[in-house]
C-alpha cells in the first residue's frame, strides 16, 4: 500500500447474505476532501461502516489512516469523526452538553471537552443556541450539531453521511462551505452523498459507486464544468431574470420557471440574492444535469 | 428558510491527553447517572426520580422517629418494630418504581434516538457501553437502597442509649449485610429490566412490563406452586421477587415464609436463581446490542 493515502482498499467485498453490497473493490483515497457518490443502495453507508470497523468485510483488506479497522477498531475510531445520515441527537439535552459529551467519548478530558464544545458550536454557527435543548432545534440546526460532534475531538478524518440532507438551499451552501473549510484545518473528509452537485462543489477526489461496483475513483479535475439551475418563483420572474443577467448569468424564462447557467457553485447564492432583491417568492431551486451526473449516468448504462 | 449564519472563527487542534476507551466508558457512566436523575434536562425530567429519592429518605427518617418515640432500640426491635431488614420491605414499592424508571431511561433513548450510531463511532465497544450502563444502574439503585439505610443507621446511633460510637461498633455487621442485600435486589431486578429495556422501544411500556413480570408473574408462580402435580415445587422458584427477600431474611430477621422456602428450598437456591438470571440477561443483552452496533 502506498503512502499519503487516507484509505486503501484491496479486493473489498461485503454481502448481507444474498445481497452483495460491495463487489471486489480496489481503491485508494488521498488526503483532502473526497466525495463518495452513488444512488441510494449503492453501498455508500456500508463502505463508511466498514471504514469505522463496525462491519467486517466478507473479503479483502482495508487500511484507514494506516490501521486495519478490523483488527484495531478502537485505534481507528479514536482518530475518526462520523456524522451519520440518520437522526442521532438526544432531544432532551442541550447542544453544548451533547457535543461536550461526544468529545469525552473520544477521550478528551471533561473540562477541555466543554471548551471545545463551545468553540465547535461557534464554528458551525450555533454559539447563541448552544444552551438550547436539541428537541427545539430546526433540521438545519440539528445538521450543524451533528457536524459539530463529528469534529469536536480534532479527528484526522471525518466521515460525513449526507451532511446537507434536509437543508434549505442557503443552509446547504453554508454547510458545503464549512465542509470545504475542514480541509484548511488539516482534517481529511470523506463526504457521502447522492447529490452530485454537492460533490462537485466540495470535493477534489471522487469515488463513484453503483450497486456495489466501483464506477470511478479519481480526481474531480476535468469535471468542474457545472450544469444549469432550474428556479421556480411565485412572481417577478422577469425581474429576477434581468437581475441575474446583469450579474453575468445566462437565463431563459419558461412561464414561472427560470433556467440559469451554466455556471459555478456560486449560482445558487446569486439566485437567492436576486429573488430577495426583487421581492420574488422562491419556490424551488434544483441543479440540472452536470458533467458529473452525465458521467454517472453514462457509466451506469455501460455497466 | 433559516436565518442562521455560519461564522468561521477557525479551528483549534488538540494535542492534549486522550484517555481512550476508559474515558469513553467513564463518559457513558456519568451521562447515565445524569440522564436518570434528570441533570442537564428540563425540570419535568427531574420530578419523578427526585420525588422517589425524597420519599425513600423520609421513610428512613420516619423509622428513626418511630424508634426514638418508642425508646429503647433493642427492646423496640424485639417488639417487632422494623429496623434495617424491615426498611428494605418498607420502601420496596418505591424502589421498584425507581428501577422501572431508571433502566429504560438508561437504554431506550440512546437506541430510539439513534445516538448509538455516534457512540459506536467512538473508541467504545458494545461491552464497554453496556458495562458503563450497568455500572450507572448499580450505582443509582445501590445508592437508592443504601443511603436511606445509612440515614437509619446514623439516626439509630444518635438516639441509642448506649451512645453513638458504642452503637456503631456493636452493629458493624450492618456494613456488609446491607450491601449484600442490596446486591441481591439490584442483581435480580437488573437481570429482568435490562433485557426488557433492550427490546422494548417505549420507556413506559418497558417499565410496565418489568413491574408486570415481577409482581403478576411472581404471584401466578406462587399459586401454581401450591398445586399438587409432579415438579410443582420447582415452579415456586419462578416467583422471582421472593429471592432477594429470602436472602435479606437470611441476613436480617426472618419475617415471612416465601413459596420457595415452603417448597423446601434453602437460601442458596435463591442465590443460584439470581446468578442464572444475571447470566442469561448478560448473554441476551450483549447479543441484542452486537446486532445493533
Amino acid at each position: 500500500m502506498g503512502q499519503g493515502n487516507v484509505v486503501e482498499i484491496e479486493g473489498l467485498t461485503h454481502d448481507y447474505g444474498e445481497v452483495v453490497a460491495l463487489k471486489n473493490l480496489d481503491l485508494q483515497i488521498p488526503s483532502g476532501i473526497t466525495g463518495l457518490v452513488g444512488a441510494n443502495g449503492a453501498g455508500k453507508t456500508t463502505m463508511l461502516r466498514l471504514l469505522l470497523g463496525l462491519l467486517h468485510p466478507t473479503g479483502g483488506q482495508i487500511s484507514v489512516l494506516g490501521h486495519d479497522p478490523q483488527t484495531d477498531p478502537l485505534l481507528v475510531r479514536a482518530r475518526i469523526g462520523y456524522m451519520p445520515e440518520v437522526d442521532c441527537l438526544p432531544k432532551d439535552q442541550t447542544a453544548a452538553d451533547f457535543v461536550a459529551y461526544t468529545a469525552q467519548l473520544a477521550g478528551i478530558p471533561p473540562r477541555e471537552a466543554k471548551r471545545r464544545s463551545s468553540e465547535t458550536l461557534f464554528l458551525v454557527g450555533l454559539e447563541e443556541e448552544r444552551f438550547r435543548y436539541l428537541g427545539d432545534f430546526s433540521t438545519g440546526m440539528q445538521q450543524r450539531v451533528k457536524l459539530a460532534q463529528a469534529i469536536v475531538h480534532d479527528p484526522d478524518l471525518v466521515l460525513l453521511d449526507e451532511p446537507a440532507s434536509g437543508l434549505d438551499p442557503e443552509g446547504r451552501v453554508q454547510m458545503l462551505e464549512l465542509i470545504r473549510r475542514l480541509g484548511d484545518f488539516d482534517i481529511d473528509v470523506i463526504l457521502s452523498s447522492h447529490v452530485l452537485t454537492d460533490i462537485e462543489q466540495t470535493c477534489g477526489w471522487v469515488v463513484m459507486l453503483d450497486a456495489g461496483d466501483l464506477l470511478r475513483n479519481g480526481p474531480l479535475e476535468g469535471f468542474d464544468e457545472l450544469g444549469t439551475v432550474v428556479v421556480e418563483v411565485v412572481q417577478h420572474v422577469d425581474e429576477v431574470s434581468a437581475r441575474l443577467r446583469s450579474n453575468g448569468y445566462e437565463t431563459s424564462v419558461e412561464g414561472q420557471r427560470l433556467i440559469v447557467g451554466p455556471g459555478d457553485h456560486e449560482i445558487e447564492r446569486a439566485v437567492v440574492e436576486a429573488t430577495a432583491t426583487v421581492g420574488a417568492g422562491l419556490i424551488r431551486m434544483v441543479r440540472g444535469s452536470s458533467s458529473l451526473e452525465d458521467l454517472f449516468l453514462q457509466k451506469g448504462e455501460e455497466s | 428558510m433559516t436565518d442562521q449564519i455560519i461564522f468561521d472563527r477557525g479551528y483549534r487542534t488538540y494535542d492534549g491527553p486522550r484517555s481512550g476507551p476508559s474515558g469513553a466508558r467513564r463518559a457513558v457512566f456519568k451521562e447515565g447517572l445524569r440522564r436518570v436523575l434528570g441533570l442537564g434536562r428540563k425540570a419535568r425530567y427531574k420530578i419523578f426520580p427526585w420525588s422517589l429519592i425524597t420519599i425513600a429518605l423520609i421513610a428512613a427518617a420516619v423509622f428513626v422517629g418511630v424508634h426514638w418515640a418508642i425508646g429503647d432500640i433493642a427492646e423496640s426491635v424485639g417488639e417487632g418494630v422494623p429496623s434495617y431488614g424491615g426498611l428494605f420491605d418498607f420502601y420496596s414499592a418505591i424502589s421498584l418504581l425507581f428501577i422501572a424508571f431508571a433502566a429504560p431511561q438508561l437504554l431506550i433513548p440512546d437506541r430510539t434516538k439513534g445516538v448509538l450510531s455516534v457512540y459506536f463511532s467512538r473508541p467504545l465497544t458494545v461491552d464497554g457501553y453496556l458495562s458503563s450502563k450497568v455500572g450507572a444502574f448499580a450505582t443509582l439503585i445501590g445508592a437508592f437502597y443504601i443511603v436511606p439505610q445509612l440515614v437509619l443507621h446514623i439516626g439509630l446511633s444518635l438516639i441509642s442509649d448506649d451512645g453513638f460510637l458504642p452503637y456503631l461498633t456493636d452493629n458493624l455487621d450492618i456494613l456488609w449485610k446491607v450491601p449484600l442485600t442490596t446486591l441481591a435486589f439490584v442483581a435480580l431486578h437488573g437481570a429482568l429490566v435490562f433485557p426488557l429495556s433492550s427490546v422494548i422501544n417505549r420507556t413506559g411500556i418497558a417499565a410496565a412490563a418489568f413491574l408486570g413480570v415481577l409482581t403478576a408473574g411472581s404471584g401466578i408462580a406462587a399459586r401454581v406452586a401450591e398445586a399438587s402435580f409432579p415438579g410443582a415445587r420447582w415452579v415456586s422458584l419462578l416467583a422471582l421477587d421472593q429471592h432477594p427477600r429470602i436472602i435479606r431474611d437470611h441476613l436480617f430477621e426472618d419475617t415471612v415464609d416465601y413459596p420457595a422456602e415452603i417448597a423446601g428450598f434453602e437460601v442458596w437456591m435463591s442465590v443460584v436463581v439470581i446468578a442464572v438470571l444475571v447470566l442469561l440477561a448478560v448473554v441476551f443483552v450483549r447479543q441484542r446490542y452486537r446486532k445493533l452496533a
